[in-house]
């Protein structure tokens, strides 16, 4: 096995002195180690105090969740050696949690979110059988709308990077909205889709922006992102009407007859208030200062835009 | 002279016309042809997914198609369209049932999905169909005396699988802005934060509370201007107090456009470029 010769650069934190400062560590390691051997091997053979969770080291567990090199995944999955920069590997707690000690943070606020949202599954009457000799039947097809999100092992790698955080610390959080848009789907689930919708809703769904680092971060491949656009397609589909509610409807109308957004009405829609009003006059103002024409103010419909409308319908039917 | 589809997604479009004007002057000055993809529509900005995800598929296969009937790649300079479209390319590429499905209705428009048209943003156009060599000979004039921090914004770092350049350490926007004679200050607070574009009609509050992060980062940090390739990100965070600007509207200057040519005069916050 080939030794190799780097720097792990680990974000510390001391609860004594309520201080995090950066320490670096100078290693000659087998070049096959994982982030989390690598982290054993400094505590073991350098530094005892450093302090880190883990436990299976498989993925499984969901316990070693850290930021490395600016991305958050697990230590036990992730190979160090593809992680060395410049001859530095850069080790820290993930970032929207507080840190109780080193690379270990307090998960207590996340789970609690979680239990806000109902994580669990209430039996529908109509589809469980009350007795324990018969079974529920899940046809796979039925599982197959949330079969990826039931892999999620409450790591908290999507909650470490997630930017709705960094705007609004109580945000549910990714992995909590994925959880909402499992039980939403799972046939056996006797809650009421729209009490589901409404714990999504307080500090969520609206707030997610849309970065993908929840994705980007989850090491079963679980897109938060899109079940939150889910969770929205849902919330729009059993009535909820507001901003952003209203917001998708004119977008998809005005893109079915023009091909385009119309952006210049957009706010006016969304926000139907007085407000609203207020922004498309003044754009319509700031335009003819401009001198743009009438007819460049928003979108028109392009040539063959027919054809196009009978494409977006038949996608709708037939895809 | 090499050609390249411009995809027309809504940063062309009634407040924003003037990027139309940016990106083909930016086109011109690297030497490339533009071809403006006509027939074009929304990628679907992540809003149509809350009607119907698959009409994003379907968007996007028929976007690519209108580039590949024109025998040219697509270039557009929005993170959010560039992340968008390639990810429905990769989701095509590696489902040939759904490629099959979705061009037997798009025949009906006489368009295939082919898989041939590779996707552009600004960074990878010029690193990779430019060449920064070829991008450097451009530059006529220094931007010099300017402090200018780098903002990327999510949708060119994430999700990894179409992320232009190393998501952890990605140097290409250094790369780019080093050549125009400015000073590039990296590592600043918040600068991987979210502009929170997306959240404008949604939770307008959320994103106010976002904007302002890596601009205040920057500032700290001594910078005179940020600079963001995506109109998107630009239109989030101009407005407040630290100037930001398309990284597309410096390079124009440097190769010789007027400030106000380059669109720099329309910004909210006032720019000041010495030349
Ligand atoms: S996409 Fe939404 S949930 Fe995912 S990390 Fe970004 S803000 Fe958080
Ligand atoms: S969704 Fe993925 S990243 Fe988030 S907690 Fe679950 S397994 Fe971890
Ligand atoms: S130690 Fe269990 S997931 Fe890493």
């Amino acid at each position: 096995m080939k030794k190799i010769k780097y720097t792990a650069r680990i974000k510390r934190y001391n609860p004594e002195e309520d201080r995090s400062y950066y320490q670096d560590f100078e290693v000659e390691v087998e070049d096959s180690l994982t982030v989390l051997e690598l982290l054993m091997y400094i505590k073991d053979k350098i530094d005892p105090t450093l302090t880190f969770r883990a436990f299976c080291r498989s993925a499984i567990c969901g316990s070693c969740a850290m930021i490395i090199n600016n991305r958050a995944g697990l230590a036990c999955k992730i190979q160090a050696k593809d992680k060395i920069k410049n001859g530095v590997i850069k080790i820290e707690p993930l970032k929207t949690l507080k840190p109780i000690r080193d690379l270990v943070v307090d998960q207590e606020p996340a789970f609690e979110k979680l239990k806000k949202i109902k994580p669990y599954l209430e039996p529908d009457p109509k589809v469980v059988p009350d007795n324990l000799k018969s079974e529920s039947l899940v046809l796979p097809e039925e599982f197959a709308r949330y079969d990826k999100q039931t892999d999620c092992i409450l790591c908290m790698a999507c909650y470490g990077q997630c930017n709705a955080l960094k705007g609004d610390s109580e945000y549910l959080g990714p992995f909590q909205l994925t959880k909402v848009f499992r039980f939403i789907m799972d046939t056996r689930d006797g809650v009421d889709v729209e009490e589901r919708i409404k714990l999504a809703e307080d500090h969520g769904i609206w707030e997610c922006v849309q970065c993908q680092m929840c994705f980007a971060a989850c090491p079963k491949g679980i897109s938060s992102c899109d079940d939150i656009l889910e969770l929205r397609r849902i919330a729009k589909d059993v009535g909820e009407e507001n901003i952003a509610t209203r917001r998708a409807k004119f977008w998809f109308a005005t893109v079915f007859e023009t091909g385009q957004i119309d952006k210049l009405h957009l706010p006016e829609v969304a926000f139907s208030d007085e407000k609203g009003k207020k922004i498309r006059e003044n754009m319509e103002k700031e335009f003819k200062q401009r001198g743009l024409r009438e007819d460049e103010f928003g979108p028109k419909p392009f040539e063959g835009i027919e054809k196009f409308r009978n494409f977006i319908k038949k996608i709708e039917k037939e895809l | 002279m090499k050609k390249i589809g411009i995809y027309p997604g809504c940063c062309f479009q009634g407040a924003d016309i003037h990027n139309y004007d940016i990106t083909t002057q930016f086109l011109e000055h690297m030497g490339v042809e533009g071809v403006l993809l006509d027939r074009a529509a929304c990628c679907g900005g992540g809003v149509i997914d809350e009607t119907n995800k698959k009409i994003v598929y379907g968007l996007n296969a028929r976007n690519i198609a209108l580039a590949e009937e024109k025998g040219v790649d697509l270039y557009t300079p929005c993170n959010t369209c560039y992340m968008i479209i390639a990810k429905t390319k990769l989701a095509l590429d590696s489902d040939p049932e759904l490629k099959k499905k979705i061009n037997e209705i798009l025949a009906e428009e006489g368009l295939e999905y082919k898989g041939t048209a590779k996707i552009y943003h600004t960074l990878n156009l010029i690193r990779d169909f430019v060449g920064l060599d070829e991008y450097k000979k451009k530059i006529k004039r220094q931007i010099s005396g300017v402090k200018v921090a780098p903002y990327y914004g999510c949708h060119v770092l994430a999700p990894n699988e179409v992320a232009i350049d190393d998501p952890e350490n990605p140097t290409i926007l250094k790369e780019v802005l080093e050549p125009l004679g400015v000073e590039v200050v990296e590592g600043y607070k918040d600068e991987d934060t979210c502009c929170g574009y997306h959240a404008r009609f949604t939770e307008p509050e959320q994103k106010e509370r976002l904007a302002i992060k890596p601009l205040d980062g920057a500032k700290e940090a001594g910078a005179d201007i940020v600079a963001t390739p995506c109109p998107l990100c630009h239109k989030a965070m101009d407005g407040y107090d630290e100037p930001i600007l398309q990284v597309t509207q410096l390079i124009n200057v440097a190769c010789g456009s007027t400030p106000e040519e380059a669109g720099i005069n329309l910004n909210k916050t006032e720019v000041k470029l010495s030349l």
